[in-house]
Protein backbone atom coordinates (compact mmCIF):
# COMPACT_ATOMS: atom_id res chain seq x y z
CA UNK A 1 0.00 0.00 0.00
CA UNK A 2 2.86 2.39 0.88
CA UNK A 3 4.18 2.37 -2.72
CA UNK A 4 0.95 3.85 -4.04
CA UNK A 5 0.45 7.56 -4.59
CA UNK A 6 -2.01 9.44 -2.41
CA UNK A 7 -5.48 10.76 -3.17
CA UNK A 8 -5.48 14.00 -1.23
CA UNK A 9 -8.72 15.65 -0.11
CA UNK A 10 -7.19 17.89 2.53
CA UNK A 11 -6.72 21.56 1.57
CA UNK A 12 -8.38 21.13 -1.83
CA UNK A 13 -8.93 24.90 -1.92
CA UNK A 14 -5.19 25.47 -2.24
CA UNK A 15 -5.08 23.56 -5.52
CA UNK A 16 -8.60 24.22 -6.86
CA UNK A 17 -9.06 27.97 -7.38
CA UNK A 18 -12.81 27.59 -7.73
CA UNK A 19 -13.20 26.32 -4.17
CA UNK A 20 -13.38 28.37 -1.00
CA UNK A 21 -11.85 26.97 2.16
CA UNK A 22 -15.17 26.38 3.99
CA UNK A 23 -16.62 24.60 0.97
CA UNK A 24 -13.52 22.46 0.38
CA UNK A 25 -13.43 21.56 4.09
CA UNK A 26 -17.09 20.61 3.95
CA UNK A 27 -16.48 18.39 0.87
CA UNK A 28 -13.57 16.65 2.61
CA UNK A 29 -15.43 16.19 5.91
CA UNK A 30 -18.44 14.69 4.17
CA UNK A 31 -16.20 12.30 2.24
CA UNK A 32 -14.46 11.19 5.46
CA UNK A 33 -17.85 10.57 7.12
CA UNK A 34 -19.00 8.49 4.13
CA UNK A 35 -15.81 6.43 4.00
CA UNK A 36 -15.78 5.99 7.79
CA UNK A 37 -19.26 4.41 7.63
CA UNK A 38 -17.65 1.42 5.97
CA UNK A 39 -13.87 1.56 6.42
CA UNK A 40 -11.00 2.41 8.70
CA UNK A 41 -8.25 4.69 7.36
CA UNK A 42 -6.16 4.46 5.31
CA UNK A 43 -8.11 3.10 2.33
CA UNK A 44 -7.05 2.21 -1.18
CA UNK A 45 -9.31 3.80 -3.75
CA UNK A 46 -9.55 2.54 -7.31
CA UNK A 47 -9.76 5.33 -9.91
CA UNK A 48 -11.13 3.87 -13.15
CA UNK A 49 -11.07 5.84 -16.36
CA UNK A 50 -12.01 4.10 -19.61
CA UNK A 51 -10.00 0.87 -19.49
CA UNK A 52 -7.35 2.03 -17.07
CA UNK A 53 -7.22 1.68 -13.33
CA UNK A 54 -5.08 3.67 -10.95
CA UNK A 55 -5.02 2.87 -7.26
CA UNK A 56 -4.42 5.58 -4.71
CA UNK A 57 -4.18 5.62 -0.94
CA UNK A 58 -6.53 7.97 0.88
CA UNK A 59 -5.75 8.63 4.51
CA UNK A 60 -8.29 10.52 6.58
CA UNK A 61 -9.01 11.41 10.19
CA UNK A 62 -11.77 9.31 11.75
CA UNK A 63 -14.63 11.83 12.07
CA UNK A 64 -15.61 12.74 15.62
CA UNK A 65 -19.20 12.69 16.85
CA UNK A 66 -19.74 16.38 16.06
CA UNK A 67 -18.58 15.94 12.47
CA UNK A 68 -20.75 12.86 12.03
CA UNK A 69 -23.77 14.75 13.35
CA UNK A 70 -23.08 17.64 10.97
CA UNK A 71 -23.26 15.17 8.08
CA UNK A 72 -26.02 12.98 9.49
CA UNK A 73 -28.19 13.31 6.38
CA UNK A 74 -26.87 10.40 4.33
CA UNK A 75 -28.13 11.70 0.99
CA UNK A 76 -26.57 15.14 1.44
CA UNK A 77 -23.31 13.73 2.84
CA UNK A 78 -22.97 11.33 -0.08
CA UNK A 79 -23.59 14.10 -2.59
CA UNK A 80 -21.23 16.60 -0.94
CA UNK A 81 -18.56 13.97 -0.25
CA UNK A 82 -18.75 12.80 -3.86
CA UNK A 83 -17.81 16.31 -5.02
CA UNK A 84 -14.69 16.25 -2.84
CA UNK A 85 -13.59 12.80 -3.98
CA UNK A 86 -14.41 13.49 -7.65
CA UNK A 87 -12.40 16.73 -7.68
CA UNK A 88 -9.43 15.03 -6.02
CA UNK A 89 -9.76 12.13 -8.48
CA UNK A 90 -9.93 14.20 -11.69
CA UNK A 91 -6.98 16.19 -10.37
CA UNK A 92 -5.09 12.93 -9.82
CA UNK A 93 -5.84 11.23 -13.14
CA UNK A 94 -6.30 14.19 -15.51
CA UNK A 95 -4.62 17.18 -13.86
CA UNK A 96 -7.92 19.10 -13.83
CA UNK A 97 -8.93 21.46 -11.04
CA UNK A 98 -12.19 23.22 -10.16
CA UNK A 99 -12.25 26.77 -11.53
CA UNK A 100 -15.83 27.75 -11.00
CA UNK A 101 -19.41 26.90 -10.40
CA UNK A 102 -22.57 28.08 -12.08
CA UNK A 103 -26.19 27.56 -11.15
CA UNK A 104 -28.62 25.53 -13.21
CA UNK A 105 -32.32 24.82 -12.93
CA UNK A 106 -31.79 21.72 -10.80
CA UNK A 107 -28.59 22.47 -8.90
CA UNK A 108 -25.17 23.69 -9.89
CA UNK A 109 -22.52 22.68 -12.39
CA UNK A 110 -18.85 22.64 -11.53
CA UNK A 111 -16.28 23.56 -14.17
CA UNK A 112 -12.75 22.16 -14.29
CA UNK A 113 -9.68 23.23 -16.27
CA UNK A 114 -6.05 22.14 -16.48
CA UNK A 115 -4.19 23.10 -13.34
CA UNK A 116 -2.20 26.34 -13.50
CA UNK A 117 -4.23 27.92 -16.32
CA UNK A 118 -5.75 31.39 -16.45
CA UNK A 119 -9.14 31.56 -14.75
CA UNK A 120 -10.37 34.91 -15.98
CA UNK A 121 -13.34 33.13 -17.59
CA UNK A 122 -14.90 29.72 -18.33
CA UNK A 123 -14.15 29.67 -22.08
CA UNK A 124 -11.99 26.52 -22.04
CA UNK A 125 -13.41 24.80 -19.00
CA UNK A 126 -15.09 21.38 -18.87
CA UNK A 127 -18.32 20.70 -16.99
CA UNK A 128 -18.00 18.07 -14.26
CA UNK A 129 -21.01 15.79 -13.65
CA UNK A 130 -20.79 14.14 -10.23
CA UNK A 131 -22.75 11.34 -8.63
CA UNK A 132 -22.16 9.35 -5.45
CA UNK A 133 -23.40 6.15 -3.90
CA UNK A 134 -22.90 5.27 -0.28
CA UNK A 135 -23.25 1.50 -0.38
CA UNK A 136 -23.65 0.66 -4.07
CA UNK A 137 -21.30 -1.90 -5.60
CA UNK A 138 -19.18 -1.75 -8.71
CA UNK A 139 -22.09 -2.62 -11.04
CA UNK A 140 -24.15 0.16 -9.49
CA UNK A 141 -21.31 2.66 -9.96
CA UNK A 142 -20.82 1.77 -13.63
CA UNK A 143 -24.56 1.84 -14.29
CA UNK A 144 -24.66 5.35 -12.82
CA UNK A 145 -21.68 6.39 -14.95
CA UNK A 146 -23.46 5.15 -18.08
CA UNK A 147 -26.54 7.14 -17.06
CA UNK A 148 -24.45 10.27 -16.41
CA UNK A 149 -22.64 9.95 -19.74
CA UNK A 150 -25.96 9.43 -21.55
CA UNK A 151 -27.37 12.44 -19.71
CA UNK A 152 -24.37 14.58 -20.68
CA UNK A 153 -24.51 13.39 -24.29
CA UNK A 154 -28.28 13.82 -24.60
CA UNK A 155 -28.45 16.63 -22.23
CA UNK A 156 -29.07 20.19 -21.52
CA UNK A 157 -25.72 21.46 -22.71
CA UNK A 158 -23.31 20.96 -25.56
CA UNK A 159 -20.38 21.98 -23.40
CA UNK A 160 -17.82 19.21 -23.03
CA UNK A 161 -18.43 17.30 -19.81
CA UNK A 162 -16.69 14.71 -17.67
CA UNK A 163 -18.76 12.41 -15.49
CA UNK A 164 -17.48 10.94 -12.22
CA UNK A 165 -19.26 8.46 -9.95
CA UNK A 166 -17.96 7.80 -6.45
CA UNK A 167 -18.69 4.62 -4.50
CA UNK A 168 -17.80 5.07 -0.83
CA UNK A 169 -18.27 1.49 0.30
CA UNK A 170 -16.83 0.10 -2.94
CA UNK A 171 -13.81 2.46 -2.69
CA UNK A 172 -14.10 3.22 -6.36
CA UNK A 173 -14.31 6.29 -8.58
CA UNK A 174 -15.40 5.78 -12.19
CA UNK A 175 -14.51 8.67 -14.49
CA UNK A 176 -15.60 9.11 -18.11
CA UNK A 177 -13.67 10.69 -20.94
CA UNK A 178 -15.01 14.12 -21.91
CA UNK A 179 -18.33 13.76 -23.73
CA UNK A 180 -20.20 16.29 -25.83
CA UNK A 181 -23.81 16.41 -26.86
CA UNK A 182 -24.49 14.23 -29.92
CA UNK B 1 -15.29 44.97 -10.42
CA UNK B 2 -14.41 42.35 -13.01
CA UNK B 3 -16.51 39.37 -14.09
CA UNK B 4 -14.41 37.00 -11.99
CA UNK B 5 -14.77 39.14 -8.82
CA UNK B 6 -18.54 39.43 -9.20
CA UNK B 7 -18.95 35.80 -10.17
CA UNK B 8 -16.88 34.67 -7.17
CA UNK B 9 -19.00 36.82 -4.84
CA UNK B 10 -22.13 35.30 -6.40
CA UNK B 11 -20.76 31.77 -5.95
CA UNK B 12 -20.12 32.46 -2.25
CA UNK B 13 -23.67 33.72 -1.72
CA UNK B 14 -25.13 30.79 -3.70
CA UNK B 15 -23.17 28.28 -1.58
CA UNK B 16 -24.48 30.01 1.55
CA UNK B 17 -28.00 29.76 0.12
CA UNK B 18 -27.58 26.07 -0.63
CA UNK B 19 -26.34 25.37 2.90
CA UNK B 20 -29.38 27.17 4.32
CA UNK B 21 -31.66 25.23 2.02
CA UNK B 22 -30.11 21.92 3.12
CA UNK B 23 -30.69 22.76 6.77
CA UNK B 24 -34.35 23.56 6.08
CA UNK B 25 -33.94 27.33 6.36
CA UNK B 26 -35.84 28.13 3.18
CA UNK B 27 -36.42 31.83 3.85
CA UNK B 28 -32.73 32.63 4.41
CA UNK B 29 -31.86 30.43 1.43
CA UNK B 30 -34.05 32.62 -0.77
CA UNK B 31 -32.42 35.81 0.55
CA UNK B 32 -28.94 34.49 -0.21
CA UNK B 33 -30.08 33.28 -3.64
CA UNK B 34 -31.41 36.77 -4.35
CA UNK B 35 -28.06 38.30 -3.34
CA UNK B 36 -26.23 35.77 -5.54
CA UNK B 37 -28.59 36.54 -8.43
CA UNK B 38 -27.99 40.28 -8.14
CA UNK B 39 -24.21 39.74 -8.23
CA UNK B 40 -24.41 37.26 -11.11
CA UNK B 41 -26.53 39.67 -13.14
CA UNK B 42 -23.91 42.36 -12.51
CA UNK B 43 -21.22 39.88 -13.63
CA UNK B 44 -23.24 39.30 -16.80
CA UNK B 45 -23.25 43.05 -17.39
CA UNK B 46 -19.45 43.39 -17.32
CA UNK B 47 -18.42 40.25 -19.22
CA UNK B 48 -16.63 40.77 -22.51
CA UNK B 49 -19.28 39.99 -25.16
CA UNK B 50 -16.79 37.99 -27.22
CA UNK B 51 -16.54 35.40 -24.42
CA UNK B 52 -19.60 33.59 -25.64
CA UNK B 53 -19.45 30.52 -23.41
CA UNK B 54 -18.70 32.41 -20.21
CA UNK B 55 -21.46 34.91 -20.99
CA UNK B 56 -23.97 32.15 -21.72
CA UNK B 57 -23.10 30.17 -18.58
CA UNK B 58 -23.39 33.36 -16.52
CA UNK B 59 -26.76 34.21 -18.06
CA UNK B 60 -28.18 30.76 -17.25
CA UNK B 61 -26.72 30.98 -13.76
CA UNK B 62 -28.26 34.42 -13.10
CA UNK B 63 -31.73 33.33 -14.28
CA UNK B 64 -31.46 30.12 -12.20
CA UNK B 65 -30.53 32.13 -9.12
CA UNK B 66 -33.52 34.49 -9.51
CA UNK B 67 -35.71 31.42 -9.97
CA UNK B 68 -34.33 29.79 -6.82
CA UNK B 69 -34.81 33.07 -4.96
CA UNK B 70 -38.49 32.81 -6.02
CA UNK B 71 -38.20 36.24 -7.71
CA UNK B 72 -39.99 34.98 -10.79
CA UNK B 73 -40.57 38.30 -12.54
CA UNK B 74 -36.87 39.17 -12.66
CA UNK B 75 -36.00 35.61 -13.64
CA UNK B 76 -38.49 35.70 -16.51
CA UNK B 77 -37.47 39.18 -17.66
CA UNK B 78 -33.77 38.27 -17.76
CA UNK B 79 -34.45 34.92 -19.46
CA UNK B 80 -36.48 36.59 -22.22
CA UNK B 81 -33.92 39.33 -22.76
CA UNK B 82 -31.14 36.73 -23.12
CA UNK B 83 -33.28 34.58 -25.44
CA UNK B 84 -33.77 37.67 -27.59
CA UNK B 85 -30.01 38.03 -28.00
CA UNK B 86 -28.89 36.30 -31.23
CA UNK B 87 -25.37 35.80 -29.81
CA UNK B 88 -26.55 33.40 -27.10
CA UNK B 89 -25.38 29.88 -28.06
CA UNK B 90 -27.74 26.96 -28.52
CA UNK B 91 -26.93 25.12 -25.27
CA UNK B 92 -27.84 28.20 -23.23
CA UNK B 93 -31.03 28.75 -25.24
CA UNK B 94 -32.18 25.27 -24.30
CA UNK B 95 -31.45 25.83 -20.62
CA UNK B 96 -33.09 29.27 -20.65
CA UNK B 97 -36.25 27.84 -22.27
CA UNK B 98 -36.35 25.15 -19.60
CA UNK B 99 -36.03 27.81 -16.94
CA UNK B 100 -38.85 29.90 -18.46
CA UNK B 101 -41.08 26.82 -18.36
CA UNK B 102 -40.16 26.14 -14.72
CA UNK B 103 -40.80 29.80 -13.84
CA UNK B 104 -44.28 29.57 -15.40
CA UNK B 105 -45.01 26.39 -13.48
CA UNK B 106 -44.04 28.01 -10.18
CA UNK B 107 -45.96 31.20 -11.02
CA UNK B 108 -49.07 29.20 -11.91
CA UNK B 109 -48.83 27.29 -8.63
CA UNK B 110 -48.70 30.60 -6.77
CA UNK B 111 -51.68 31.92 -8.75
CA UNK B 112 -53.71 28.73 -8.20
CA UNK B 113 -54.11 29.59 -4.50
CA UNK B 114 -53.45 25.96 -3.69
CA UNK B 115 -50.66 25.11 -1.29
CA UNK B 116 -48.17 22.50 -2.34
CA UNK B 117 -45.73 20.54 -0.28
CA UNK B 118 -42.26 22.02 -0.80
CA UNK B 119 -40.43 20.49 -3.72
CA UNK B 120 -41.83 18.60 -6.63
CA UNK B 121 -40.77 15.58 -8.60
CA UNK B 122 -39.87 15.90 -12.26
CA UNK B 123 -40.49 12.88 -14.42
CA UNK B 124 -38.88 12.42 -17.80
CA UNK B 125 -39.61 9.56 -20.18
CA UNK B 126 -37.00 8.95 -22.88
CA UNK B 127 -36.27 6.89 -25.98
CA UNK B 128 -38.37 4.46 -27.98
CA UNK B 129 -41.62 6.03 -29.21
CA UNK B 130 -41.03 9.23 -27.21
CA UNK B 131 -40.20 12.40 -29.10
CA UNK B 132 -39.34 15.78 -27.64
CA UNK B 133 -42.43 17.08 -25.88
CA UNK B 134 -44.73 14.29 -27.04
CA UNK B 135 -45.46 10.71 -26.08
CA UNK B 136 -48.17 8.07 -26.58
CA UNK B 137 -51.11 9.01 -24.34
CA UNK B 138 -51.68 5.50 -22.94
CA UNK B 139 -48.06 5.17 -21.90
CA UNK B 140 -48.07 8.48 -20.05
CA UNK B 141 -51.41 7.79 -18.36
CA UNK B 142 -50.11 4.42 -17.19
CA UNK B 143 -46.92 5.98 -15.75
CA UNK B 144 -48.82 8.83 -14.10
CA UNK B 145 -51.18 6.35 -12.43
CA UNK B 146 -48.22 4.32 -11.23
CA UNK B 147 -46.46 7.38 -9.82
CA UNK B 148 -49.65 8.38 -8.04
CA UNK B 149 -49.93 4.87 -6.58
CA UNK B 150 -46.34 5.04 -5.31
CA UNK B 151 -46.96 8.50 -3.84
CA UNK B 152 -49.99 7.25 -1.93
CA UNK B 153 -48.08 4.20 -0.73
CA UNK B 154 -45.26 6.50 0.46
CA UNK B 155 -47.74 8.62 2.42
CA UNK B 156 -49.22 5.50 4.03
CA UNK B 157 -45.74 4.18 4.80
CA UNK B 158 -44.62 7.46 6.42
CA UNK B 159 -47.90 7.50 8.36
CA UNK B 160 -47.07 4.00 9.66
CA UNK B 161 -50.37 2.66 8.37
CA UNK B 162 -50.90 -1.06 7.85
CA UNK B 163 -50.31 -2.14 4.26
CA UNK B 164 -53.43 -1.63 2.12
CA UNK B 165 -54.05 -4.73 0.03
CA UNK B 166 -57.34 -3.78 -1.61
CA UNK B 167 -58.93 -0.63 -2.94
CA UNK B 168 -57.80 2.96 -3.03
CA UNK B 169 -56.23 4.94 -0.17
CA UNK B 170 -58.53 6.35 2.48
CA UNK B 171 -60.39 9.48 1.43
CA UNK B 172 -58.33 11.61 3.86
CA UNK B 173 -55.14 10.78 1.96
CA UNK B 174 -56.70 11.14 -1.47
CA UNK B 175 -58.14 14.55 -0.62
CA UNK B 176 -55.38 15.97 1.50
CA UNK B 177 -52.32 14.79 -0.30
CA UNK B 178 -53.36 14.89 -3.90
CA UNK B 179 -50.70 14.72 -6.61
CA UNK B 180 -51.01 17.37 -9.30
CA UNK B 181 -49.47 17.28 -12.73
CA UNK B 182 -47.67 20.29 -14.13
CA UNK B 183 -46.14 20.80 -17.49
CA UNK B 184 -42.35 20.73 -17.14
CA UNK B 185 -39.39 21.72 -19.26
CA UNK B 186 -39.31 19.81 -22.52
CA UNK B 187 -36.38 17.60 -23.39
CA UNK B 188 -37.79 14.22 -23.86
CA UNK B 189 -41.37 13.99 -22.58
CA UNK B 190 -41.41 15.57 -19.16
CA UNK B 191 -43.89 16.45 -16.50
CA UNK B 192 -43.76 17.46 -12.84
CA UNK B 193 -45.77 16.06 -9.97
CA UNK B 194 -46.52 18.34 -7.01
CA UNK B 195 -48.48 17.35 -3.95
CA UNK B 196 -51.27 19.55 -2.75
CA UNK B 197 -51.09 20.24 0.95
CA UNK B 198 -54.49 21.32 2.16
CA UNK B 199 -54.41 20.56 5.85
CA UNK B 200 -52.44 18.83 8.55
CA UNK B 201 -53.08 15.13 8.30
CA UNK B 202 -53.87 13.15 11.41
CA UNK B 203 -51.63 10.42 10.12
CA UNK B 204 -48.64 12.77 10.27
CA UNK B 205 -49.07 13.42 13.98
CA UNK B 206 -45.90 11.56 14.78
CA UNK B 207 -43.94 13.15 11.97
CA UNK B 208 -45.25 16.57 11.08
CA UNK B 209 -43.17 16.96 7.90
CA UNK B 210 -45.31 16.28 4.87
CA UNK B 211 -42.43 17.56 2.71
CA UNK B 212 -40.82 14.24 3.52
CA UNK B 213 -43.14 12.61 1.01
CA UNK B 214 -41.40 13.77 -2.17
CA UNK B 215 -37.96 13.15 -0.71
CA UNK B 216 -38.88 9.74 0.70
CA UNK B 217 -40.65 8.82 -2.53
CA UNK B 218 -37.42 9.35 -4.50
CA UNK B 219 -35.21 7.68 -1.91
CA UNK B 220 -37.42 4.58 -1.89
CA UNK B 221 -37.47 4.40 -5.69
CA UNK B 222 -33.68 4.74 -5.76
CA UNK B 223 -33.30 1.93 -3.25
CA UNK B 224 -35.62 -0.41 -5.16
CA UNK B 225 -33.34 -0.15 -8.21
CA UNK B 226 -30.12 -0.65 -6.27
CA UNK B 227 -28.27 -3.95 -6.12
CA UNK B 228 -27.53 -3.25 -2.45
CA UNK B 229 -30.53 -4.74 -0.62
CA UNK B 230 -29.40 -3.15 2.66
CA UNK B 231 -30.40 0.30 1.37
CA UNK B 232 -33.99 -0.77 0.80
CA UNK B 233 -34.17 -2.77 4.02
CA UNK B 234 -32.93 0.22 6.03
CA UNK B 235 -35.31 2.61 4.35
CA UNK B 236 -38.32 0.28 4.34
CA UNK B 237 -37.98 -2.16 7.24
CA UNK B 238 -41.45 -3.68 6.80
CA UNK B 239 -41.25 -6.59 4.32
CA UNK B 240 -44.83 -6.11 3.05
CA UNK B 241 -44.14 -2.46 2.15
CA UNK B 242 -40.82 -3.43 0.55
CA UNK B 243 -42.64 -5.92 -1.65
CA UNK B 244 -45.26 -3.31 -2.62
CA UNK B 245 -42.66 -0.68 -3.52
CA UNK B 246 -40.58 -3.16 -5.52
CA UNK B 247 -43.58 -4.27 -7.59
CA UNK B 248 -44.78 -0.73 -8.19
CA UNK B 249 -41.25 0.34 -9.22
CA UNK B 250 -41.07 -2.57 -11.62
CA UNK B 251 -44.31 -1.38 -13.22
CA UNK B 252 -42.67 1.98 -13.76
CA UNK B 253 -39.57 0.59 -15.49
CA UNK B 254 -39.46 -0.12 -19.24
CA UNK B 255 -40.15 -3.67 -20.38
CA UNK B 256 -39.61 -3.35 -24.11
CA UNK B 257 -39.18 -0.86 -26.89
CA UNK B 258 -41.90 1.76 -26.30
CA UNK B 259 -39.52 3.77 -24.12
CA UNK B 260 -35.95 3.32 -22.90
CA UNK B 261 -35.91 4.95 -19.51
CA UNK B 262 -37.94 6.93 -17.03
CA UNK B 263 -36.05 9.34 -14.85
CA UNK B 264 -37.39 10.96 -11.68
CA UNK B 265 -35.66 13.75 -9.85
CA UNK B 266 -36.28 16.31 -7.12
CA UNK B 267 -36.86 19.95 -7.99
CA UNK B 268 -33.46 21.01 -6.71
CA UNK B 269 -31.65 18.01 -8.10
CA UNK B 270 -31.39 16.57 -4.56
CA UNK B 271 -32.08 13.04 -5.69
CA UNK B 272 -32.66 11.28 -8.93
CA UNK B 273 -33.32 7.78 -10.14
CA UNK B 274 -33.44 6.36 -13.66
CA UNK B 275 -35.31 3.17 -14.46
CA UNK B 276 -33.97 1.31 -17.48
CA UNK B 277 -34.26 -2.27 -18.67
CA UNK B 278 -31.21 -3.04 -16.52
CA UNK B 279 -32.92 -1.55 -13.48
CA UNK B 280 -35.97 -3.71 -14.20
CA UNK B 281 -33.77 -6.80 -14.22
CA UNK B 282 -32.27 -5.71 -10.91
CA UNK B 283 -35.73 -5.17 -9.38
CA UNK B 284 -36.83 -8.60 -10.63
CA UNK B 285 -33.77 -10.18 -9.01
CA UNK B 286 -34.57 -8.46 -5.73
CA UNK B 287 -38.22 -9.53 -5.85
CA UNK B 288 -37.11 -13.08 -6.55
CA UNK B 289 -34.63 -13.06 -3.69
CA UNK B 290 -37.38 -12.06 -1.23
CA UNK B 291 -39.89 -14.60 -2.55
CA UNK B 292 -40.48 -17.55 -0.22
CA UNK B 293 -39.00 -20.80 -1.48
CA UNK B 294 -41.58 -23.28 -2.85
CA UNK B 295 -42.47 -25.68 -0.08
CA UNK B 296 -43.17 -28.68 -2.26
CA UNK B 297 -40.00 -29.80 -4.00
CA UNK B 298 -41.97 -31.25 -6.92
CA UNK B 299 -43.36 -27.82 -7.83
CA UNK B 300 -41.55 -25.94 -10.56
CA UNK B 301 -42.26 -22.38 -11.55
CA UNK B 302 -43.73 -21.81 -15.02
CA UNK B 303 -44.13 -18.62 -17.06
CA UNK B 304 -46.92 -17.61 -19.40
CA UNK B 305 -47.21 -14.47 -21.51
CA UNK B 306 -50.62 -13.22 -22.58
CA UNK B 307 -53.25 -10.54 -22.03
CA UNK B 308 -54.65 -10.09 -18.54
CA UNK B 309 -58.39 -10.34 -19.18
CA UNK B 310 -59.80 -10.58 -15.68
CA UNK B 311 -58.71 -10.16 -12.11
CA UNK B 312 -60.77 -10.54 -8.95
CA UNK B 313 -58.82 -10.07 -5.77
CA UNK B 314 -61.86 -10.86 -3.60
CA UNK B 315 -62.46 -14.19 -5.32
CA UNK B 316 -58.70 -14.66 -5.54
CA UNK B 317 -58.14 -15.40 -9.24
CA UNK B 318 -56.95 -13.93 -12.51
CA UNK B 319 -57.36 -14.98 -16.13
CA UNK B 320 -54.69 -14.55 -18.77
CA UNK B 321 -55.33 -15.32 -22.44
CA UNK B 322 -52.87 -15.88 -25.30
CA UNK B 323 -53.82 -16.96 -28.83
CA UNK B 324 -57.16 -18.18 -27.58
CA UNK B 325 -55.64 -20.22 -24.79
CA UNK B 326 -57.01 -19.14 -21.39
CA UNK B 327 -55.20 -19.67 -18.14
CA UNK B 328 -57.02 -19.49 -14.81
CA UNK B 329 -54.67 -18.77 -11.93
CA UNK B 330 -55.68 -18.77 -8.28
CA UNK B 331 -54.33 -18.00 -4.82
CA UNK B 332 -53.21 -14.45 -5.58
CA UNK B 333 -52.07 -14.09 -1.98
CA UNK B 334 -50.47 -10.71 -1.38
CA UNK B 335 -51.34 -9.27 -4.80
CA UNK B 336 -52.41 -5.64 -4.55
CA UNK B 337 -54.99 -3.61 -6.47
CA UNK B 338 -52.65 -0.82 -7.50
CA UNK B 339 -50.03 -3.28 -8.76
CA UNK B 340 -52.29 -5.57 -10.81
CA UNK B 341 -55.16 -3.19 -11.63
CA UNK B 342 -53.28 -1.15 -14.27
CA UNK B 343 -52.29 -4.37 -16.04
CA UNK B 344 -55.84 -5.36 -17.06
CA UNK B 345 -56.17 -5.72 -20.86
CA UNK B 346 -52.40 -5.38 -21.23
CA UNK B 347 -49.78 -7.93 -22.15
CA UNK B 348 -48.33 -9.51 -19.02
CA UNK B 349 -45.93 -12.22 -18.01
CA UNK B 350 -47.37 -14.33 -15.20
CA UNK B 351 -45.42 -16.83 -13.09
CA UNK B 352 -47.16 -19.69 -11.35
CA UNK B 353 -46.65 -23.18 -10.00
CA UNK B 354 -48.74 -26.16 -11.08
CA UNK B 355 -50.18 -27.85 -8.01
CA UNK B 356 -52.23 -30.97 -7.58
CA UNK B 357 -55.21 -31.47 -9.95
CA UNK B 358 -53.56 -28.93 -12.32
CA UNK B 359 -54.40 -26.04 -10.00
CA UNK B 360 -52.30 -23.07 -11.11
CA UNK B 361 -51.09 -21.12 -8.09
CA UNK B 362 -49.98 -17.52 -8.53
CA UNK B 363 -46.38 -16.42 -7.87
CA UNK B 364 -45.82 -13.13 -9.69
CA UNK B 365 -47.02 -10.94 -12.55
CA UNK B 366 -45.42 -8.11 -14.50
CA UNK B 367 -46.13 -5.96 -17.55
CA UNK B 368 -44.62 -7.19 -20.79
CA UNK B 369 -44.32 -5.63 -24.23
Amino acid sequence: MSDLQHLILARLYERHPGLTQPLADSFAEAAYVCWARHHQPPVTVSLRRDNTEERRVADFPVPDERTRRAHANETDATEIGAYGVSLAAVEAVAGLVAVGRAETLTGADWYVSPSGGDIADLEDSIRLEVSGTDAGGSADIHQRLREKVAQAARGDSNLPAIAAVVGFKALEVAISSPVVRR
Amino acid sequence: MSWIDLHRASETAAIEAEQNFRTGNARDAELFYAKAAELEEQALGVIDATKLRTRAITAVSAVSLWYKAAVYERAEHLAHSMLGDPAIPQFARMELRNLVQAIWTESSKQAAKVNFIPGQVFVSVNGGDIITGAAPLDLIIEKVQMIQAIFYRTVEFIGDMPLRRRGRPIREIQESCRPWLFQAPPGSYQFAVAIQDTKQLDLFKEDPRPDLVAHQFLEILKATASEDLRQLETLVPKPEYRDAFLKLSRNLAPSGKSFESIELRGARGDASVAFTLEARTQINNTIKSYRPVTTETTETEEEFTGTLRAVDLEKDYLDVVAVGQPLHIVELGDAMDDVIGPMVNKKVKVRFVRGTRDLLRFRDIELEE
